[in-house]
């Protein structure tokens, strides 16, 4: 099993870090909007992946792990690529606006 | 006695006998299923994201306005409970690491009780919404209503997406009950910690989840639309 010698003080402190840093960009969730109105969009996503990154590397210990970090970009990845082909031959089969009940419903209202 | 390991022996023509390689203590290999499975779920949400992106990117004004119809801060506090919830869940395997089972027990203890507020929260935010009409076949969300289609979308994802997140609360509600049963019977101990180590990792996917549920349900409509029009 984990043959480990953990240093209990350093990793606890660590914890609370990423957790003050987390709680800081939460708060900036909720700042944000009240900055600036245009993009708040790409400003939340952006945040989200900062904290997300925090989660990931020290909440899920993937620091370091190089091998399950290349496998969660790869499965992210197929998921893209999945979507986007699903999605282009979708949309390159619309021969008309009205063909699809969700392309078309910006018009039906 | 946890894990008491009996080796298989296996003998060649000899009459030689050998023992089998056990993989009981092999700890990376058990980390690295319980990532492939986390995988999945990457991939499952990450189609539910997608998918929302892309109707979002047809219904954009709808989406910002039903985004703002939201509970902001219902939402916000559950954000920062699976935050901290998130930390005792962490600090549980610390203490488990370093040998004090009695506070892992403790903090395990208070993230169930977090993810329970959690999920009241959650209950009291959807019974809002019911209230006003909007919820999965009801009110507003019938095709016979008027509200904008992007609208219903967005709330058609809404629900479904904290639904699903939700049921993975309750999931790791019963994981991790399931886990201090372990850590009662003696299977789970600091020498054998793996299972903990796992069912930290889940709860941690259930808060990532999260980190990109909150922004995009209930904060893309704050800023350019309308404010933050009934709660914000």
């Amino acid at each position: 099993m984990a043959n480990e010698t953990v240093n209990y003080k350093e990793e606890r402190a660590r914890y609370y870090k990423i957790l003050f840093g987390l709680l800081f960009l939460t708060a900036i969730t909720f700042i944000q909007p009240h900055i600036f109105h245009a993009g708040t969009f790409v400003a939340q996503m952006s945040i989200a992946i900062v904290k997300a990154w925090l989660i990931i590397m020290y909440y899920m210990h993937l620091k370091g792990d190089n091998l399950i970090g290349a496998m969660g970009i790869f499965s992210l990845f197929l998921v893209a690529v999945f979507f986007i082909i699903t999605i282009a031959v979708d949309v390159s089969h619309f021969q008309f606006g009205s063909e699809s009940y969700i392309t078309s419903a910006p018009h039906a209202n | 006695m946890a894990h008491a390991y009996v080796p298989e022996i296996a003998t060649d023509r000899e009459g030689n006998e050998y023992e089998v390689q056990g993989w009981q203590d092999d700890f990376y290999g058990g980390k690295l299923g319980f990532w492939l499975f986390m995988f999945t779920e990457v991939m499952m949400f990450g189609a539910m994201f997608l998918t929302l992106t892309y109707y979002n990117t047809l219904h954009h004004e709808d989406f910002l306005l039903a985004s703002s119809h939201l509970n902001r801060w219902l939402g916000g506090t559950n954000t920062v409970i699976l935050l901290i919830s998130a930390l005792t869940m962490g600090l549980s395997l610390l203490k488990m690491r370093a040998g004090d089972v009695k506070g892992a027990k403790l903090m395990i203890w208070a993230t169930i009780l977090l993810a329970l507020i959690f999920l009241s929260i959650k209950g009291v935010e959807w019974n809002e919404e019911y209230e006003r009409g909007v919820f999965l076949m009801h009110g507003e969300l019938l095709a016979s209503s008027s509200m904008p289609f992007g609208e219903k979308l967005f709330y058609g994802m809404y629900f479904t997406m904290t639904g699903l997140h939700g049921f993975h609360i309750i999931i790791g509600i019963g994981l991790m009950l399931w886990l201090l049963k372990r850590i009662n019977a003696g299977k789970v101990s600091p020498e054998h910690h793996i299972l903990h180590w796992n069912i930290a990792l889940y709860w941690d996917i259930v808060h990532l989840i999260w980190v990109f549920v909150f922004p995009y349900f209930y904060m893309i409509g704050a800023g350019d639309i309308v404010g933050g029009a009934h709660h914000g």
